[in-house]
């Protein structure tokens, strides 16, 4: 399957110092669900910018959806791939909320009678339906992180571009908004985020892309990459946890590698594994 | 709850209504905290923790109007009796947004616009100008434009700000929310630094509760508006109500309370893997 998003040897400064981004090569295939990890200042959210047209890379560089992001319009790159803001307020500037909700719409185009269903629809599956005729300055910072997330939600683009969607927010509603970008991957959405909690990457990424100092240092399986524990600790990035607390424990199992353990639950399995091993060991 | 002398800060039965809404953000809290407390503040949004940190440095009445009952005392003296420069010179503030407490173009000035407004004699500006950007390690960005700062560095600068104010209490509204883990790890150990040698009155809401875990004296959850759990964060972790509030545990502390309820449930990494190393040893079971 061709890549839709394809970096081919993408380097980049900004005017008041040193290079942001090193010689980048990625490529994502439709379907994908990535998380783009790093310290602050690694240069995460300036390699999202370059798939937006946010910012602009040379010719050939980045393609998007077989569009070269360098020479196509932003409207029509809006349509294949949609940016959620780090900062909502960066985003968010109607009155309303769904006017906020609606904007992105009706600058596609689409008759009215198509807006509204879209508009309701992605209050709904961000829990806002209720807050539709609020002004967004009025609510928390959590909820107009949702307000910005609904409005990219309601464009139905191919592609899905999160920069930290989690911010924010509480436990509870960490896991609802990544079950919603979970359940739009399973649509079909390509989905690339940006966060630095490794308990979501280790959950909900598939892949993993570490960047540190603007170049990528580690690219792969999920549990892959939370193996490499020397490279990620050179980026500075901590695993979760339950896979350093695995990492400490060190009791090997009666396989040649020991095992990435991603999650609370896995831990539990990796345990009673441990204990029925000492447990046959002991009968012997 | 009775007055106590040496509370630095003390709610009594407060309660606060925000202008044009239906209800109460904050319910009859009750709250003692002696000089160099670090406390943690954390529940799911909207249970009341920015509006609990805007009623300590004033910000709640005295700029967002709205209605309150009980009273905030601040070293015995109701706060809203108080001006915000007078409370602004004992309780430092950090926002959970950096960009909307970052007003000037460059690093020096946003560093001295509180001092300067304090009339700070020059000379001693400079040094404690130093001080506190050398305390969050970002002395090396004294000569950048804010606006080219990360997000992670803009949220050092503006605790950077409020420590060069010296202030006897440091409120932080989640401060570690842009950051990445080293980052945050880095900003609790200043605030433990902090707190340690200086005896610093440290109030933080934070949703990394591993942090919390690790670095506060007291840990307070709310819900609602309401004071649900008070202690120290082994109390809290340990409370058998803690699941239905909405907080996230430290995921060894979850292990442990979700597959062996009958044991005490480690906080900490380090008790976690002496923790399963003690479930390792007892095979079965």
């Amino acid at each position: 399957m061709n890549p839709v998003i394809k970096i081919d040897g993408l380097s980049f400064g900004y005017e008041f110092g040193d290079s942001v981004l090193k010689d980048i090569y990625l490529e994502i295939s439709p379907g994908e669900m990535v998380a783009l990890v790093g310290q602050n200042g690694a240069g995460k959210t300036t390699l999202v910018k370059h798939l937006i047209g946010l910012l602009r890379p040379p010719a050939g560089k980045v393609r998007v959806a077989d569009l070269d992001v360098a020479n196509t319009r932003v409207s029509k790159l809006s349509r294949q791939v949609g940016y959620v803001f780090q900062n909502p307020d960066h985003q968010i500037f109607h009155d309303t909320v769904q006017a906020e909700v609606a904007f992105g719409l009706n600058n596609l185009g689409l008759p009215r009678e198509e807006v509204e269903p879209r508009v309701t629809a992605a209050l709904s599956d961000v829990g806002l339906e209720h807050l539709a005729n609020e002004n967004p300055q009025r609510l928390s910072r959590g909820q107009r992180q949702r307000v910005a997330l609904a409005s990219v939600l309601a464009l139905r683009t191919p592609v899905i571009v999160l920069d930290e969607p989690t911010t924010g927010q509480d436990y509870q509603e960490r896991k609802q908004i990544m079950a919603l970008v979970e359940q739009l991957n399973k649509a079909g959405h390509t989905i690339v985020f940006i966060t630095h909690d490794m308990s979501l990457v280790a959950h909900y990424a598939s892949r993993v892309v570490v960047l540190c100092q603007g170049q990528i240092i580690l690219d792969g399986d999920t549990r892959e990459v939370f193996r490499q524990t020397d490279k990620l600790a050179e980026s500075l990035l901590l695993p979760p946890q339950v896979t350093v607390l695995a990492n400490q424990l060190n009791e090997p199992l009666n396989t040649s590698v020991s095992p990435v353990i991603l999650s609370v639950d896995e831990m539990q399995e990796y345990l009673q594994r441990v204990r029925e091993v000492k447990r046959n060991g002991a009968g012997d | 709850m009775t007055t106590s002398n040496n509370s630095l800060i003390q709610l009594n039965n407060f309660s606060y209504q925000y202008p044009h809404t239906a209800n109460n953000a904050l319910k009859s809290i009750n709250l003692s905290l002696k000089k160099g407390s670090f406390v943690g503040f954390a529940g799911p949004t909207g249970a009341g923790k920015t509006t609990l940190i805007k009623s300590i440095n004033g910000i709640v009445p005295h700029f967002e109007g709205g209605t309150f009952s009980g009273e905030v005392l601040l070293n015995g003296k109701a706060a809203d009796t108080m001006s915000t420069a007078e409370i602004g010179r004992s309780v430092g503030t950090v926002l959970d947004d950096p960009e909307a407490q970052i007003i000037c173009l460059d690093v020096e000035q946003e560093l001295v616009f509180g001092m300067e407004n304090y009339g700070v004699p020059p000379a001693e500006m400079e040094q404690r100008m130093q001080k506190a950007l050398a305390s969050v390690g970002i002395a090396h960005l004294l000569g950048r434009s804010t606006a080219s700062l990360s997000g992670g560095q803009k949220q050092r600068l503006a605790i950077a700000a409020a420590l060069a104010m010296l202030p006897e209490v440091l409120v932080l509204d989640e401060p570690t929310s842009e950051l990445d883990p080293l980052g945050s790890e880095e900003v609790f150990r200043v605030l433990k630094q902090l707190h340690q040698e200086q005896g610093m009155t440290i109030l933080v809401t934070e949703q990394k509760t591993d942090l919390l875990a690790r670095y506060c004296d007291q840990l307070v959850i709310l819900r609602e508006g309401e004071m649900v759990l008070s202690g120290t964060p082994r109390e809290v972790f340990q409370h058998p109500d803690i699941f239905e509030l909405g907080v996230a545990l430290p995921e060894v502390t979850e292990l442990a309370r979700r597959y062996y309820p009958q044991a005490e449930p480690p906080i900490t990494l380090d008790e976690g893997v002496q923790f399963c190393r003690n479930v390792i040893q007892t095979f079965g079971g």
